[in-house]
């Protein structure tokens, strides 16, 4: 066994222990561990083509609110967002050109939402996915305030409607955010905001698995060279950006 | 040293009732603000998806902070030898375990699912300060009460240990604290490394001032005889801690302003004229550190009154400074492109609003009556005030 392999097995057997411990907190995804994701054989990822990205359109979005339940109160202050559409203009040139992009949760190999969390209800999953025990999770709100990407937000009510059974029913009090749509992606699907971006026509997504050379979003990536939000902070997202 | 006797308070003074009844219905008050958050959900609250952390969190750490002031005069006798100061040892390490019970409350009570308290106990995260802080206030509480246990055995020997490994603790607590939001690098605002040290300093101050008007308050209502010159010279401790907290806070912001990146938000906290750099210059700078230096500095006539009113300052700016540590670094949005004017339907690149709802207030008034409460009742049933010949007698 290589010096390397060794680590990746104390690594896993580690995350197993710690899952065996912490089982019973578990209900809605399973397996927890920050590290090794790199070894890992699928490391989800997503770039986005802001030159592709429609000013107008908010399909992505649209297609998360649908699929993940996800509440308008009609007030933006309680809203909830896993995904939003954002306009940027350069701030000292005149009439610059603006560009239009979606926002949402960057997936960081290290997130200090994670970091932050009192009872570690928040995890990163095997493949990368950062997720929230909402079982467990007890509202304290302090990954809203260490997340750089303002990726998440509070149930700030009771929400009744429940249009898609497949994802679990939000209670007030808790903290969520995008999921990645891990519940389709077990179920060999693509992310919901994905599949409208390219139904849509705008082409401006590109999911797959960052640690498989073979895939679309490895190539692009290569040719590409897209960049994550505020790199300088060290997170490494996995969400990446090309022409912003 | 002549021994002190301690007693209980009799208790059956129609103030001392009307007092009890007041702290009492404030709390339920607070309570009932309490329970109203956690039935219809945080948006009874000011707070919102921008600024997630309100005035509980404000009310919290304020009260972290003056517990060490109570707690660092208990072991003025203690541990620093100042047997002067004995009379009050019991009465302020009391108060240092109820001011953090108080902060316990104020920061659980405020979660989305206060229900799960027991969560943290069985989850932890040791990376997460919060998880941290939870284990150092618990473990402070309990050594808080030890503390005071083993002076009513006066076993002296213990009461030393202990009063040692209690400042100790408090200095952990201390920094724990700071570090909450110290540590956060997204925010320009939280991110310091010295954010655990001046949290330290203003809890001094504030702590300390808070005691210098609990001392006086508690013994002129007990009828009992308090030696004034203990409370001048616990003024003249409160004037070495606004030194420190007044040069912390300089540095921490002439740190910040130096550096361009950071010229927008300190513009924005010290010069926008908006009720944030209000709340910095008049009631942080002003109320907490300018004007009781002024007082206590300025003359030698009437000390105690001074010291009095430069003590009722400190623990209404230390509140502020609390406010300024908390609430700024949310309102301003964080930054996800540099240099590039963000619009979106989330308030991405807008300076949030908040200001304290009323049910926010009544949950931080009644937490804080409902400390004072437990001390009031404390005081009936435990030894803890010292036996003095009577003075005039006024409301016990």
């Amino acid at each position: 066994m290589s010096e390397m392999d060794r680590r990746g097995f104390v690594k896993a057997g580690l995350a197993v222990l710690a899952g065996t411990a912490l089982g019973n907190g578990i209900t809605l995804f399973q397996a927890r561990a920050e590290d090794g994701q790199d070894k890992a054989k699928t490391r989800w990822g997503l770039v986005i083509d802001a030159n592709k990205c429609g000013e107008k359109c908010s399909e992505c979005v649209n297609a998360c609110r649908t699929e993940n339940n996800v509440p308008l109160f009609g007030d933006p202050r309680y809203d909830g967002h896993w995904i939003r559409k954002a306009t940027i203009t350069p701030e000292n040139v005149e009439g610059g050109k603006s560009t239009s992009l979606p926002l949402l949760c960057n997936h960081c190999e290290h997130p200090p939402c994670k970091h932050v969390c009192p009872t570690a209800a928040t995890f990163v999953r095997h493949d990368g996915i950062v997720l929230i025990d909402k079982h467990r999770c007890i509202g304290c709100r302090y990954c809203m305030v260490a997340c750089p990407y303002k990726a998440r937000t509070f149930v700030f009510k009771n929400s009744e409607a429940w249009p898609n059974p497949d994802v679990p029913k939000r209670s007030k009090g808790v903290v969520e955010k995008c999921t990645f749509c891990a519940h389709r992606l077990d179920k060999g699907q693509t992310p919901a905001c994905v599949e409208a971006c390219t139904k849509s026509g705008e082409g401006a997504m590109i999911f797959g698995n960052l640690n498989d050379p073979q895939s679309e979003i490895h190539r692009y990536i290569k040719e590409n060279a897209p960049h994550g939000l505020r790199e300088d902070f060290g997170l490494k997202p996995k969400v990446l950006y090309k022409g912003v | 040293m002549k021994k002190i006797r301690y007693v209980a308070l009799e208790g059956t003074s129609g103030g001392y009732i009307a007092l009890l009844g007041a702290l009492g219905a404030l709390s339920l008050c607070g309570f009932w603000a309490a329970w109203t958050m956690f039935q219809n959900g945080h948006h009874v609250t000011g707070m919102t998806n921008s600024v997630p952390w309100g005035f509980p969190i404000v009310v919290a750490i304020y009260l972290v902070g003056l517990s060490a002031g109570s707690l660092v005069i208990s072991a003025l006798s203690s541990v620093f030898g100042k047997d002067d100061f004995k009379p009050f040892s019991r009465i302020a390490a009391l108060l240092a375990a109820l001011l953090l019970i108080g902060a316990l409350m104020s920061i659980i009570l405020d979660w989305g699912r206060p229900e799960r308290i027991m969560v943290p106990f069985f989850h932890m995260n040791p990376r997460s300060m919060f998880s941290l802080n939870g284990m150092l206030y618990s473990a402070y509480v309990a050594i808080c009460f030890v503390y005071l246990w083993a002076m009513f055995k006066e076993n002296e020997k213990l009461v030393k240990r202990l009063g040692l490994l209690a400042v100790f603790w408090a200095v952990l607590v201390h920094s724990g604290t700071g570090a909450i939001f110290g540590f956060v690098g997204a925010r320009e605002l939280y991110h310091s490394p010295l954010l655990p040290p001046s949290f330290i300093a203003a809890a001094l101050s504030s702590g300390t001032a808070l005691m210098i008007l609990v001392l006086y308050l508690t013994f002129k209502w007990a009828g009992k005889t308090l030696d004034e010159n203990l409370l001048k010279q616990l003024g003249g401790h409160l004037t070495i801690f606004l030194v420190v907290v007044a040069y912390l806070i300089l540095v921490e912001n002439l740190t910040r302003s130096y550096w361009p990146a950071n010229y927008a938000a300190q513009d924005f906290l010290l010069f926008s004229g908006n009720k944030y750099s209000l709340i910095f210059w008049v009631g942080m700078v002003g109320c907490g550190i300018v004007f009781p230096m002024m007082i206590l500095f300025g003359s030698s006539a009437r000390p105690l009154a001074r010291t009095l009113f430069a003590s009722a300052l400190v623990v209404a700016g230390v509140l502020a400074e609390r406010y300024i540590i908390v609430i700024p670094g949310q309102v301003l949005p964080v930054d996800i492109f540099p240099g590039m004017k963000v619009v979106s339907d989330f308030q991405d690149g807008v300076i949030a609003e908040y200001s304290v709802s009323s049910a926010e207030a009544i949950y931080g008034l009644g937490i804080v009556s409902f400390v004072f409460f437990l001390y009031a009742v404390a005081l009936k049933f435990f030894e803890l005030m010292p036996e003095t010949e009577p003075s005039k007698r006024e409301d016990a």
